[in-house]
C-alpha cells in the first residue's frame, strides 16, 4: 500500500498576468519546479519538488512568482506537531537517518537577542567613529605571560619573544567550509575576500585547492579526523593549522561526502580516490586522550617550525569549560568553539537540533574557567554557531570572545536562502553544489563584492557601536560584561552568562 | 571605445540577455506588454550557444575591419569611426544576406518578420550600458574598454 | 590640349582609375586615408554618379526606387575630392606613357595623365552565339543585334541595328531598360538564359514582380558552379511549384524576331519552339580587358589581368582590382577570376593603400554567393558543390530535413572545412566562412558540423576564445 502524502512545504504561485513564458524559472530551478509545454508554449509549475530557495523568483523578469509557505493540513497538535509526523512517514518510507543542512532552526532561547548593549551617556562621552581613530584590529594566537623590555641603543625594545599571531583588521574570519560541501568558486570567493580584507578563511577538512594556493597567505588549513589534503605543502603554505575535533552542528559524529560528489577535483585536492566515499570519523583515531591532543598539536608546531599558530576547534557540548581549559593546556594557540546552531553541509537532524549548547553560554563558561584558572591568556577564543549580525560580533566580543568565526552569514552573503537542502548537491545558487552547471552561478567576482561589502558593513556597524559605548579600541571591550544586560532571561541564565538583567547598575 | 566582453565562465544560460534585448528592440519598449503583443515579430540581436553546462552569449562585436560592411551591397551595413559600432540601416537593408554569409561568429540575423533586413546588435547606443549587459545576472557580459585598441 | 591632361605639378601624384563601383571606389578612400593631397580622378563609362551593381535586380523588382541604388553617398565624391569623369569609354592604355586615352563625347579623344593607374572596370556580359531568324528568314548572329557585346564606336555609327526584347541585366541602364520594357509591354512572363548567379538574380525579381519564369540552363542544374544537386533541388522544386519553369540541360539555338526585330520566340536544343516576348541572356561575365587597347598586349592577362599580392599588374605604376582581375584562391591555391563583391572591396581597398605608398598585402579568397528566391535563401560558399572523394580526402557531411525543407551540406577536405552550402536556413553561414578562411583544423568536431544547432561553442576552444573576447577579427 503506497501512502501518497503531499510533504511539500512550499507554493508556488505564478501570476499569469506577468508571466512572458520567458522559461528563464525552468532553466534556473535544479529540481523540475517548471515546466515549459511545448504544445501550449505556457510555462506552468509543479509545487511538490519546491525548497524555497526563491532562485526563480529572483531571477524572474517580471516578478511574476512567488514562492509561500505552505501551511501543514493536519489538525491542530501543540505536541505532535506536523515536523514529527512529517519526519515519521520519511522515516517509514525510507529506513534511513533523516539528514538535513545548514543550522538548527528549532525555537531555543537566540541569547544574543536577550543581550543589550550599553552606550555612554553623561558620565563618559561617546566616541565619534568617523572622526576618532576606531581600532578593531584583532591578534589572535598566544599572549605572553609577561613582557620584558630592554634597553638597546637608547631604546627600549620589546625583549619577550611574542609566539605566532595572525593579524586581522577585523574580529571577524570565514568558518570552515570544504571544497566538496560547497562549490569551488563559493571557496574563491571566500579567500579572495579574506585576503583583500585583511582576514582568514578556513579550509575545511576538504583540503587546498591548487587554484587557491595563491590565497595561502590569508588560509587556516583544517586538520581533521580523515586528514585530507594533509600534506607538507599543505601546511607549508597555510597561515594558521586548526585541529578539528568536532563541529557544533553535528558533536560527536564525523563528516560524509557521498562518493558521487567525490569528482576528479575533489579527489585531487582531498587526496583520495575518485568517487569513493570521504568520510571522517567521529574521533581522530590517534587522538584518545588529552595527551594525545597535545603530541599532535606538538607535532603540528614541529612541522611548520613553531612558525604559525595551531588552533584547536571543537563543538560546544555540556562540559566545553574543562575540555577547552584542558586544550589550552595541551598548547593550542587558539581554541574555536562551534555552538548549537552552527551550520553544516549535511547532518542527521536529530543530531543537529538536539546535541549541543548555545555558543553565548559556552563561550561564557569557557572564558570564566580561563580567567579563573589564570590561564586565558594563553590562547584566544574564536567563536562560532550562527553569528548574524554585528550586534552578534559585538556581543560575542562583550562575552570574551577574540574573533568570531562566519559562515552561513557568508553563504546568505553569497545567494543562500536556508532552504536546508545543501546536502542534495542541488543548490541553485551555485554554493553547496559540484555540478558544474549550477557552480556557474555563483561569479567570484560577484562574490569578492558582496563578502567584503559584508564585512565592511559589519566592521562600521562595530565601530558605530563600540564608539557609542564610548569605546575606541576593541581590546577595552574584550571580555568587559558589564556592557551587557539580559532581558527575559532567569536568574540562573544571568548567572551562567555573568551579566546583569536590563535595569540593574552599580 | 567600449566594447562588450564575453566571460565563459559564468554563463549560466539563463537568456535573460536575450529577453532584454528583444524588449529593447520591440514597440512596445515594456517586457509584459512586448511579449503579450509583439512576441511573434520579436528577434533577440544577442544569442546564447549552450552546450550541456557550457554557455555564453554573443553579439557583434563591431569589428574594426567588419567583413559585412564590406559585404553589404546596399551600404547599409556601415561602421562609424567615432563610435565605433557597426550599425546596419534597415531602412537601406535589401535583405541579401550577404552579411549574414561573411560573418565569422554568425550573429547577424534574417528578420523576415516585420521587415525583411539584417538585425544585429546595435551596442544600444541610446544607453549607458546595452541592455544585455546590464541585466546579467551573473556578470558573464561586461562592457568596457577594449584592451587591445 | 584637352582639359582633362593632368597638369604638370599633378603628375608625380595623379591617381587614376577606371570604374566607377565597388573596387575603384574603395580604391579611392583608401588612397585618400594616406594621401590628402594627390587628385584622384575617376572614369567611368556609364552615365549615373555610383550605384551597386548587385543592387539593380532589386530595384528592378521594384523594392527600391532609383534613389537608393547608391551604396555610398552623394557627398563621397567631395568629401574625398574626387573628380568623377562619367561618360567616359576608355579605350586605350599605354604603360609606358602613362596614359589612358578615352572617348568622352568630344570630337577629339581624351588623354589622361597618371602617376599610378588602378583598372577595376569590371566585367563585360558574355553573349553566346545563337542565330536570329526574322520572319523574312534573313539570319543573323545575336552578337551583331546586342548592343552589349559591342565597344563604343561602333554603338555609335548610325544605322546600327537592334534587337528588341533581349537583354543583358549586368548595369543600372539595363535595368531601366528592363523595367520600362516590363512596363509598356505589360510583360507577364519570361525567359532567363543562364542559371547562373546572374540568372538567378534575374529570376528571383521576376518573380517578386510576379512574372512567371523560364530558366533555361545548360548544365544538369542551376548554379552548377556553387550548388550542389539537393540545393538545387529546393530552388527548382520551389520554382516550379510556384509555375514557372527550369529546364536543365538545355540552351537556346535560335531566336525568331519579328521584323522589327522584336522578339516572339525561341527554339531549344530539343527542337521545342517556345513563344517569348521577354528573354534576359546570362550565361556569364568575362573581364572586359579589350578596353585595354595596347595594355592588351603589354600587360600580363590570363582571361583577367595577373596581379601579384599588392593588386600590382605586370607594370608596376597599374594595379587592378574586382571583376576584372585573376585574384589568389584560397581553395585551390590558383589565381582566379572570382567576381563577387566582398572581395572586390577587399582588394580594391588593398590596392589603393599601395598605390598611396603602403605595403598592404592581399590574402586571398574565394567565391560565395547569397540568393533567395520565393523565400527560400540559400548560401553557398567555398567548393560547395565538391562530393565525397576518398583519393582528394574530401568528405562531405549533409544534413536535410525535409519537414522543414532544410538542407545543409559542408564540405571538408583534410580535415578543413572547404565549402558549405545552407538551403531554406542560413543563419549563421558565416561562422563556414570564418572556418574556411582560418583553415580551422574541425577533426574534433566533424560530427557535428552540419546540424542545425552547430555554433561556435562547438569550435576548438583556442580559435573561440579568440573569437569571444571582443577582438575585432583580422582578414
Amino acid at each position: 500500500m503506497a501512502l501518497k502524502l503531499d510533504q511539500s512545504e512550499f507554493e508556488i504561485t505564478r501570476n499569469d498576468e506577468k508571466c512572458i513564458h520567458c522559461e528563464v524559472c525552468v532553466r534556473q530551478c535544479s529540481n523540475d519546479s517548471h515546466q515549459f509545454d511545448a504544445d501550449e508554449s505556457a510555462v506552468s509549475s509543479k509545487s511538490e519538488n519546491c525548497v524555497g530557495c526563491h532562485r526563480c523568483e529572483s531571477l524572474c523578469p517580471t516578478g511574476a512568482l512567488k514562492i509561500s509557505k505552505k501551511e501543514p493540513e493536519f489538525k491542530e497538535n501543540y505536541n505532535w506537531s506536523a515536523a514529527h509526523l512529517k519526519n515519521i512517514y520519511k522515516q517509514s518510507d525510507s529506513g534511513g537517518v533523516i539528514l538535513t543542512g545548514m543550522g538548527s532552526d528549532k525555537p531555543h532561547t537566540v541569547y544574543w537577542d536577550h543581550l543589550l548593549f550599553n552606550a555612554a551617556q553623561v558620565t563618559n562621552p561617546s566616541i565619534d567613529p568617523l572622526r576618532e581613530p576606531m581600532e578593531i584590529k584583532t591578534f589572535i594566537g598566544r599572549k605572553p605571560d609577561k613582557i620584558e623590555m630592554e634597553k638597546k641603543n637608547g631604546d627600549f625594545v620589546l625583549k619577550t619573544k611574542i609566539a605566532p599571531q595572525l593579524e586581522l583588521s577585523t574580529p571577524i574570519l570565514f568558518s570552515a567550509m570544504s571544497y566538496g560541501s560547497i562549490s569551488l568558486n563559493a571557496c574563491k570567493s571566500l579567500a579572495v575576500a579574506a585576503s583583500s580584507f585583511g582576514t582568514f578563511y578556513n579550509t575545511g577538512e576538504g583540503g587546498l585547492h591548487r587554484d587557491l594556493y595563491q590565497y595561502a597567505g590569508n588560509t587556516i588549513v583544517q586538520v581533521a579526523s580523515g586528514r585530507f589534503g594533509v600534506d607538507r605543502e599543505y601546511l607549508a603554505k597555510a597561515a594558521a593549522v586548526e585541529i578539528k575535533i568536532g563541529q557544533g552542528a553535528k558533536p560527536g559524529i564525523g563528516g560524509h561526502l557521498p562518493g558521487e560528489k567525490v569528482t576528479d577535483d575533489i579527489s585531487s585536492t582531498r587526496m583520495i580516490p575518485e568517487g569513493t566515499d570521504a568520510i571522517s570519523p567521529a574521533p581522530h583515531h590517534d587522538i584518545y586522550s588529552i595527551e594525545d591532543l597535545a603530541q599532535l598539536i606538538f607535532a603540528l608546531k614541529e612541522a611548520t617550525d613553531y612558525a604559525k599558530p595551531v588552533g584547536v576547534k571543537v563543538s560546544a557540548v555540556h562540559n566545553i569549560a574543562p575540555i577547552a581549559s584542558g586544550i589550552v593546556r595541551a598548547g593550542a594557540d587558539y581554541i574555536a568553539i562551534d555552538g548549537f546552531r552552527g551550520g553544516t553541509g549535511a547532518a542527521p537532524q536529530v543530531i543537529r537540533d538536539n546535541v549541543g549548547i548555545p555558543i553565548e553560554l559556552a563561550l561564557t563558561a569557557v572564558d570564566q574557567r580561563l580567567r579563573e584558572e589564570g590561564i586565558r591568556h594563553r590562547a584566544s577564543i574564536i567563536v562560532a554557531g550562527s553569528v548574524r549580525s554585528s550586534s552578534d560580533v559585538i556581543k560575542a566580543i562583550a562575552l570574551g570572545a577574540d574573533a568570531v568565526y562566519i559562515a552561513t552569514a557568508a553563504l546568505v552573503s553569497l545567494g543562500c536562502h536556508l532552504c536546508q537542502k545543501c546536502y542534495t548537491g542541488r543548490c541553485n545558487w551555485g554554493i553547496a553544489t559540484q555540478d558544474p552547471y549550477l557552480t556557474k552561478r555563483l561569479n567570484p567576482e560577484i562574490g569578492l563584492k558582496r563578502l567584503t561589502g559584508l564585512l565592511r558593513a559589519w566592521s562600521l556597524e562595530i565601530k558605530e557601536m563600540l564608539g557609542g559605548a564610548g569605546i575606541n579600541a576593541i581590546e577595552s571591550l574584550r571580555g568587559n560584561r558589564e556592557h551587557l544586560r539580559g532581558v527575559n532571561l532567569s536568574d540562573r541564565e544571568l548567572k551562567i552568562l555573568g551579566i546583569k538583567h536590563a535595569g540593574e547598575s552599580w | 571605445m567600449k566594447r562588450i566582453h564575453i566571460n565563459e565562465q559564468y554563463c549560466i544560460g539563463c537568456r535573460l540577455c536575450e529577453i532584454y534585448c528583444q524588449v529593447k528592440h520591440s514597440k512596445s519598449k515594456k517586457i509584459i506588454k512586448a511579449f503579450k503583443e509583439e512576441a511573434s515579430d520579436m528577434m533577440s540581436r544577442v544569442l546564447v550557444e549552450e552546450i550541456g553546462s557550457n554557455s555564453f552569449a554573443i553579439q557583434c562585436r563591431h569589428c574594426i575591419d567588419a567583413p559585412c560592411a564590406d559585404a553589404c551591397i546596399s551600404g547599409a551595413m556601415t561602421r562609424n569611426d567615432n563610435t565605433g559600432v557597426v550599425n546596419c540601416d534597415e531602412e537601406k537593408c535589401v535583405g541579401c544576406w550577404s552579411c549574414i554569409m561573411v560573418c565569422p561568429y554568425g550573429v547577424i540575423k534574417r528578420d523576415v518578420k516585420a521587415r525583411r533586413a539584417a538585425s544585429k546588435c546595435d551596442l544600444c547606443i541610446d544607453e549607458e550600458v546595452p541592455v544585455c549587459v546590464a541585466n546579467c545576472p551573473n556578470e558573464a557580459l561586461k562592457f568596457c574598454e577594449d584592451k587591445n585598441e | 590640349m584637352s582639359e582633362n591632361v593632368i597638369n604638370p605639378k599633378e603628375i608625380k601624384s595623379g591617381y587614376l582609375i577606371i570604374g566607377n563601383s565597388t573596387a575603384g571606389l574603395a580604391a579611392a578612400a583608401s588612397i585618400r586615408k594616406i594621401d590628402g593631397q594627390g587628385s584622384i580622378t575617376i572614369l567611368t563609362n556609364e552615365s549615373h554618379s555610383n550605384y551597386s551593381k548587385p543592387l539593380i535586380t532589386y530595384y528592378l523588382a521594384g523594392m527600391l526606387g532609383l534613389d537608393k541604388v547608391f551604396f555610398k553617398d552623394s557627398s563621397f565624391y567631395r568629401k574625398n575630392n574626387i573628380r568623377l569623369v562619367c561618360n567616359a569609354n576608355v579605350y586605350d592604355v599605354d604603360p609606358a606613357k602613362h596614359e589612358v586615352t578615352a572617348d568622352t563625347g568630344k570630337n577629339e579623344p581624351s588623354v589622361f595623365s597618371y602617376y599610378k593607374l588602378l583598372i577595376a572596370n569590371g566585367g563585360r556580359p558574355a553573349i553566346p552565339s545563337i542565330k536570329v531568324t526574322e520572319l523574312s528568314g534573313k539570319m543573323s548572329e545575336l552578337s551583331e543585334l546586342m548592343t552589349a557585346s559591342k565597344d563604343i564606336k561602333s554603338v555609335k555609327k548610325p544605322g546600327i541595328k537592334k534587337i528588341n526584347g533581349v537583354f543583358t541585366l549586368t548595369t543600372l541602364d539595363d535595368a531601366i531598360s528592363v523595367k520600362k520594357y516590363i512596363a509598356d509591354n505589360k510583360i507577364s512572363s519570361a525567359s532567363i538564359l543562364g542559371g547562373g548567379l546572374i540568372g538567378l538574380k534575374a529570376a528571383e525579381a521576376f518573380l517578386e514582380l510576379g512574372i512567371k519564369i523560364n530558366i533555361i540552363e545548360f548544365s544538369p542544374r542551376i548554379l552548377s558552379a556553387s550548388f550542389d544537386e539537393s540545393a538545387s533541388d529546393i530552388i527548382t522544386g520551389k520554382i516550379q511549384d510556384s509555375g514557372s519553369n527550369v529546364l536543365t540541360n538545355s540552351t537556346i539555338e535560335n531566336i525568331f524576331v519579328d521584323d522589327s526585330l522584336n522578339i516572339s520566340g525561341y527554339q531549344l536544343r530539343s527542337g521545342k519552339k517556345v513563344p517569348c516576348t521577354l528573354l534576359v541572356i546570362a550565361v556569364g561575365v568575362s573581364p572586359a580587358t579589350s578596353m585595354l587597347g595596347r595594355g592588351k598586349d603589354i600587360l600580363k592577362i590570363d582571361s583577367g589581368i595577373t596581379v601579384n599580392e599588392y593588386m600590382q599588374t605586370s607594370e608596376p605604376d597599374i594595379y587592378a582590382a574586382g571583376d576584372i582581375v585573376n585574384s589568389f584562391d584560397k581553395l585551390s591555391l590558383k589565381s582566379k577570376n572570382i567576381a563577387i563583391w566582398p572581395l572586390a572591396v577587399k582588394q580594391g581597398s588593398i590596392a589603393g593603400t599601395n598605390m598611396a605608398g603602403g605595403r598592404q598585402k592581399y590574402g586571398g579568397g574565394f567565391f560565395m554567393n547569397s540568393v533567395e528566391i520565393l523565400g527560400v535563401p540559400v548560401i553557398s560558399i567555398g567548393l560547395s558543390s565538391a562530393q565525397d572523394n576518398e583519393a582528394e580526402n574530401i568528405k562531405t557531411y549533409k544534413n536535410y530535413n525535409s519537414q522543414k525543407n532544410i538542407y545543409r551540406k559542408i564540405v571538408v577536405k583534410d580535415n578543413k572545412v572547404v565549402g558549405a552550402i545552407l538551403a531554406g536556413s542560413i543563419e549563421r553561414a558565416g561562422i563556414y566562412a570564418g572556418l574556411i578562411s582560418n583553415e580551422v583544423d574541425i577533426t574534433d568536431i566533424k560530427d557535428n558540423i552540419a546540424k542545425e544547432d552547430f555554433g561556435i561553442i562547438q569550435l576548438p576552444a583556442g580559435y573561440r576564445k579568440h573569437l569571444v573576447v571582443g577582438d575585432g577579427i583580422e582578414v
